[in-house]
């Protein structure tokens, strides 16, 4: 389940008050989650949470609840 | 440097041939692949592959002259394929995979539009697109007559040798001037303006562009674009292939995800030359983290070439600083002014020097009159994009296409050996554009001291990350969002610092009032972007008969863009 930080993290980046993101959410679903805005939304989490992806990691990401997994694993380790 | 003989190979069937038998075993193409080992293609593995495709293309019954659609990801067939069609005489157009953000009805409708236009007859695509694509076929009046799915062919089935010669000897009469692919200029769906290039104009680019690159047998090219894309098709791929050097091809999606991978792939490959439009400048230098270029050593590249949007100084300067402690020579770094009209390049930068910049008086220029800046003006910094290369001419003319003298604003007319032969199917559009064997590009630059500097748009176009976008797109689908009074719609480009590029904003005619009714006409407005892959990053919402008619009776995107930049109007609202 995305979480309600992480969720805010994105809709905030995207500069939307509500977007319905689930774990299936695939980028394109979401309104100005494109592929330049990709690069800021990565940067934006990472700066909130004061984690650091790798770029391989993100790119097996296949939706939103991949990126919460992610996320989650980074948060585990800290 | 070695010189580029057209006569020796004067198609470039021959000329892939050609590399075959001088370099067997040379890589032709390097398949990049994040996190696996890239494919290598030999030169000769390239032919051989080719020869297969071609084989089973002519038992699909594709002829000399036929257009064929090729709809694939980055796969690493996609090569050898596109080669096989150009030795049958047909005529390949890689045409972008339909992001899943695209409405199926306006791929649909995209696809329907551009083969009425450009003539498709067949189209070489992926299974999954099966279902979206072959309603077209059955379609009244449509030209496209079947649909393959060439990854899924068996390529070691028997080989053919009987029709192989057969095949080979109606290449050896294609002739230098016949036409040999397809691209497409810009726009985004039922816009664009196909490009029909012939051998003579390939080659003839190769040549002259290659001189002017210093192009030699140690170079390697790595590139993200995509081959539907003209810099991405001419310069990183035709020209390395037709030259006999190495293309390294990096998915433009992976890129898009981890553009660290292009800096590997150039570690690694020790490759020679880059080319990218300007925002990916800002890319590399301020969304890497400083851990994920460890190892990272530039020291190879000699040409990183600037091209496909305008150039910006600043976008330089943070490349060279951020890069700089990585080997990066600041004289790699280059200019190119260049469209699918002439081929590729009109002008380059030399390589190898540094890039003039002209400081200059921003409310003159603004006025068309480049004056150097003094004390107290507005600076605006304006960057070269080089000197002419051999066989082309360009020159600055005023409305009336009469020239204009050096340092005076007007728009870019140019002429090449390179040219195309008009848009195809599209007589109206190219009688638009050329007169007396000049194209009347739409671009507004200036020539100073033997240098073309290019500084805006005649037409409203706007370039996202190098990708050209037609405002008219974007205007018929907004139309269609309910809340919007129709016809009263505009979209232009704002510029973006901070990426390098344009983001696009929309201003609309609305009644709606409250502050939750025009959020979710936002979001609606958003989403009709999407439909179209375009992505809408500001929304001007304004009240019915804000917007200012131009002569045509149509609001005008100018005037009103100019009155919106700048002026508090508590009439408009925006997010």
């Amino acid at each position: 389940m995305i979480s309600p930080e992480l969720k805010q993290v994105i809709l905030k980046q995207l500069n939307l008050d509500d977007f319905d993101i689930k774990d299936e959410t695939t980028a394109p679903e979401v309104p100005g989650w494109d592929s330049l805005n990709h690069i800021n939304i990565i940067l934006a989490i990472e700066e909130h949470f004061k984690v650091k992806f790798k770029s391989y990691e993100l790119l097996r990401l296949k939706c939103v609840g991949d990126l919460q997994k992610l996320l989650d694993s980074k948060l585990t380790k800290q | 440097m070695e010189k580029f003989n057209i006569e020796e190979a004067n198609t470039l069937w021959k000329r892939w041939k050609l590399n075959a038998e001088k370099y067997p075993d040379k890589e032709a193409v390097v398949h990049w692949l994040a996190g696996e080992n890239p494919f290598r293609w030999t030169y000769k593995n390239l032919i051989e592959t080719a020869e297969k495709f071609s084989l089973i293309l002519k038992k699909h019954g594709i002829k000399k002259g036929e257009v064929c659609a090729i709809i694939i990801r980055h796969n690493k067939f996609l090569y050898p394929l596109y080669f096989s069609i150009i030795r049958l005489g047909a005529l390949p157009a890689i045409l972008a995979y339909p992001n899943p953000r695209l409405h199926p009805d306006k791929f649909r409708q995209g696809l329907e539009g551009m083969s009425q236009r450009s003539g498709l007859d067949y189209v070489l695509t992926e299974k999954e697109l099966d279902p979206l694509i072959r309603p077209l076929i059955d379609k009244q009046g449509s030209t496209i007559k079947n649909i393959f799915f060439p990854l899924d062919w068996d390529l070691d089935s028997e080989f053919d040798s009987a029709l192989n010669d057969k095949i080979e000897k109606a290449a050896d009469e294609i002739k230098f001037e016949d036409e040999a692919f397809l691209q497409h200029s810009s726009g985004t769906t039922g816009l664009q303006k196909p490009v029909v290039l012939s051998h003579k104009a390939l080659l003839y680019h190769v040549k002259y562009l290659g001189e002017r690159l210093g192009m030699n047998q140690q170079d390697k090219v790595v590139s993200w674009l995509p081959l539907y894309h003209d810099l991405g098709l001419i310069a990183a791929f035709h020209i390395p292939l037709a030259y006999g050097i190495t293309t390294i091809q990096i998915d433009p999606f992976e890129w898009v995800l981890a553009p660290i991978l292009q800096l590997e792939a150039v570690t690694k490959e020790k490759a020679t030359m880059t080319y990218m439009p300007n925002f990916a400048y800002n890319v590399l230098a301020e969304k890497i983290d400083e851990e994920d270029l460890e190892g990272i050593d530039l020291s190879s590249l000699r040409a990183v070439v600037n091209c496909a949007e305008p150039i910006r100084h600043e976008s330089h300067v943070k490349f060279i600083e951020r890069f700089k402690k990585y080997n990066l020579n600041p004289l790699s770094l280059a200019g190119m002014y260049a469209m699918a009209e002439t081929t590729l390049a009109v002008t380059v930068t030399d390589i190898g020097k540094p890039i003039k910049e002209v400081k200059t008086d921003r409310d003159e220029l603004a006025q068309g009159r480049v004056k150097l800046a003094e004390g107290n003006s507005s600076i605006r910094i304006c960057v070269s994009s080089g000197r002419l290369i051999e066989a082309c001419d360009a020159r600055i003319v005023d409305d009336n296409r009469k020239g204009l003298p050096d340092g005076i604003v007007g728009e870019v007319a140019v002429k090449s050996v390179s040219m195309f032969d008009g848009y195809r199917n599209y007589p109206e559009k190219t009688a638009e554009v050329v007169e007396n064997g000049w194209y009347f590009t739409g671009d507004y630059g200036f020539k100073y001291e033997d240098e073309f500097f290019i500084i805006g748009r005649k037409k409203d176009i706007i370039i996202v990350a190098g990708k050209n976008i037609y405002p008219e797109d974007i205007e018929d689908a907004v139309n269609q969002v309910e809340g919007v009074i129709p016809g009263r719609v505009i979209a232009f480009g704002e510029e973006d610092p901070e990426m390098g590029t344009e983001f696009i904003s929309v201003i609309a005619e609305t009644k709606a009032g409250t502050e939750e009714e025009k959020n979710n006409l936002r979001l609606a407005i958003l989403k009709a972007g999407m439909s179209i892959d375009v992505g809408i990053h500001k929304v001007y919402l304004v009240p019915p008969r804000w917007l200012i008619k131009s002569s045509s009776g149509k609001p005008s995107r100018r005037t009103n863009k100019e009155r919106l930049i700048g002026n508090k109007d508590p009439q408009v609202w925006s997010r």
